[in-house]
């Protein structure tokens, strides 16, 4: 049986991913995520975890160090890496949106969007015809309204809970987000059986 | 930004020797096999017309390093040999020997654009055979490039093939337009399987078929693509059979294990009109090249023949094989003024027996130590001179 190498992002979603790999008939050891190691062996199933940032995740898989891994596909549409996107895992569930304070118009002339995903944003805006400048943060994104930096945001929305807290209101949903399951292309020709076997299983699950 | 001295531009690479050697044996060992089989080598010029070769190779204008001659015409550094081959085969001078056979080792140029692990000058080896549409053809060089890839060492080859042609009129059998097809090859292109989920809720494709539609991308062997043809189509049928038959062949030819055939398998080669397919190793996370019936490309320079070929991709073919670790016996000869005249006459006489041997002057070597231990023999004028 080929040792298969999965990449995975640290922390909640590992859990939720966890919980779907025992779920399918997977034998894991129990608390994998517990260590500071960032690699962990199951020897049981042959599988190796990389414990990773989650944006770092497509990187591997693209590279072929991994070769499978779970992926947001907020990491995925901003990155546009060459993986096989094989399944819809349906845990972290969010959305990617702009926001902005309330019954504000964009700027005429500079229209400006702060985000962490400058990418989404400029096609988004872009898409629908309008040239914005876009600002680069790596979080607290909300603060950037707020303080003048910016007329809107593009961020990950899940309970709109920070947005709300913060007196900014969401505008236009852009994207849904889940988690996927993605493979590098050669890994999944390569080991082609064992890959597919392990999206059925998960699928099964998923589906529940 | 200034530049640092030692900075090379993105994407660009320094082969040191040990690689220059590796490659110097992979391109001995290749290149070999393809004009075993027949193939003529040639060169063709770095730089191109941006107007022909950089519009018609298929690779995105991004990826195009453009410069301007002095007319300023915009040129490209070719980035694939495809095309330059199709141009120089539809030339006057080859045109009446058709089918010919020709093959490469060269260079090619793409620009990177993200961080970097990827070359943006590369060799490429490979071969076109144009003038032949048969399923003979396609067989031959599928089998050439398989036969370098097992030549060189490369582990757990596997080769994938899928056929843009029949693949087009599948999908139009599920009731698909030219658009919603295009739609949802890109997304095979991509291997978004989860996008092609997603898109299928949308598409026009009665409920009976949508589970049948959903298993293209499962398919591995020719027997699995019968569910989706439709025997009352001509073309359909006769590209099926075609398959059956390349199948056969390349069993024959002892690649049988090896191959998947992938009806969904596209290729984001807009030129690829049938038979597209790929191919993988162990040790390296890309493809180590790719191939496929380029018809379409032939007709833009006025030529109505069929024409197929591979690329293998050098430096990916590094990553796959496993260098052989023979050290090569390498002669030093130490020499100073007392000695100069036996030092070379030996030196002399040991190359011409086939050994190598590098003839220094020993004062002007500063750390003797670490100098000498890059040699299998050390020979010093002091002896030469007292023996």
């Amino acid at each position: 049986m080929d040792e298969l190498t999965i990449a995975m992002p640290k922390g909640r979603i590992f859990e939720e991913a966890y919980e779907l790999l025992v779920g399918a008939g997977y034998d894991l050891p129990k608390e994998l995520d517990d260590s500071r190691k960032l690699i962990v062996e199951a020897p049981n199933e042959k599988f190796r975890f990389i414990l990773a940032k989650p944006m770092d995740v497509p990187t591997y898989v693209e590279h072929g160090v991994a070769d499978i891994g779970i992926a947001g596909k907020d990491v995925l549409l901003e990155h546009d890496r060459d993986v096989h996107e094989l399944l819809d895992l349906g845990i972290s569930a969010c959305y990617i949106a702009t926001a902005g304070l309330p019954d504000t118009e964009m700027d005429e002339v500079t229209p400006r969007i702060a985000t962490k995903y400058p990418a989404v944003a400029s096609h988004y805006y872009r898409s629908k015809g309008e040239q914005v400048e876009i600002i680069e943060l790596n979080g607290s994104i909300e603060l950037a309204p707020l303080i003048g930096l910016s007329d809107r945001i593009v961020d990950i929305v899940s309970t709109g809970r920070t947005l709300k807290d913060n007196g900014l209101v969401e505008y236009e949903k852009i994207a849904d987000i889940t988690s996927r399951l993605i493979a590098n292309p050669v890994s999944y020709r390569l080991k082609q059986q064992r890959i597919t076997e392990l999206v059925d299983k998960l699928r099964e699950q998923v589906g529940r | 930004m200034t530049i640092e001295m030692f900075e090379k531009p993105l994407g660009m690479r320094d082969d040191f020797p040990l690689i220059a050697k590796q490659k110097a044996q992979l391109r001995k060992q290749g290149t070999e096999l393809i004009e075993q089989a027949g193939y003529e080598l040639l060169q063709t010029p770095t730089l191109e017309y941006y107007e022909t070769i950089g519009k018609i190779s298929a690779i995105s204008d991004d990826a195009l390093f453009k410069l301007l001659d002095s007319q300023g015409k915009t040129l490209v550094l070719r980035p694939d040999m495809t095309s330059p081959i199709a141009r120089v085969a539809a030339s006057k001078l080859l045109r009446e020997k058709m089918p010919i056979r020709l093959g490469y080792y060269s260079n090619v140029f793409r620009a990177q654009k993200r961080e970097g692990g990827r070359p943006a000058e590369f060799e490429q080896m490979g071969v076109e055979l144009i003038g032949d549409d048969s399923l003979y053809a396609d067989a031959e060089v599928i089998s050439l490039a398989w036969d370098i890839l097992k030549e060189l060492g490369v582990g757990s080859a596997r080769i994938v093939i899928g056929h843009t042609r029949l693949l087009e009129l599948i999908l139009a059998d599920f009731g698909l337009d030219a658009e919603q097809s295009g739609k949802v090859r890109e997304l095979f292109v991509a291997k978004n399987g989860v996008g092609v989920e997603q898109l299928a809720k949308e598409l026009p494709i009665a409920e009976d078929k949508l589970a049948s539609f959903l298993k293209l991308m499962q398919a591995t062997t020719v027997a699995d693509w019968k569910l989706w043809i439709n025997e009352e189509n001509e073309e359909q049928r006769e590209l099926y059979r075609d398959m059956e038959r390349l199948e056969q062949l390349l069993e024959r030819n002892g690649l049988g294990d090896a191959i998947t055939f992938d009806i969904s398998f596209s290729s984001h080669m807009t030129y690829y009109t049938g038979l597209v397919f790929e191919f993988y190793g162990a040790g390296s996370g890309f493809p180590l090249g790719s191939g496929g019936r380029y018809d379409g490309l032939m007709e833009q320079f006025g030529l109505q023949v069929g024409a197929t070929g591979f690329g293998l991709r050098v430096d990916r073919l590094l990553e796959s094989v496993t260098p052989e670790k023979t050290e090569q016996p390498h002669t030093l000869i130490l020499f100073d003024e007392q000695n100069e005249q036996y030092a070379f006459d030996k030196a002399q006489q040991l190359r011409n027996s086939g050994k190598r041997v590098t003839l220094q002057y020993a004062p002007a070597v500063k750390a003797l130590e670490p100098f000498t231990a890059l040699f299998t023999e050390v020979i010093r004028g002091e002896e030469l001179h007292n023996g």
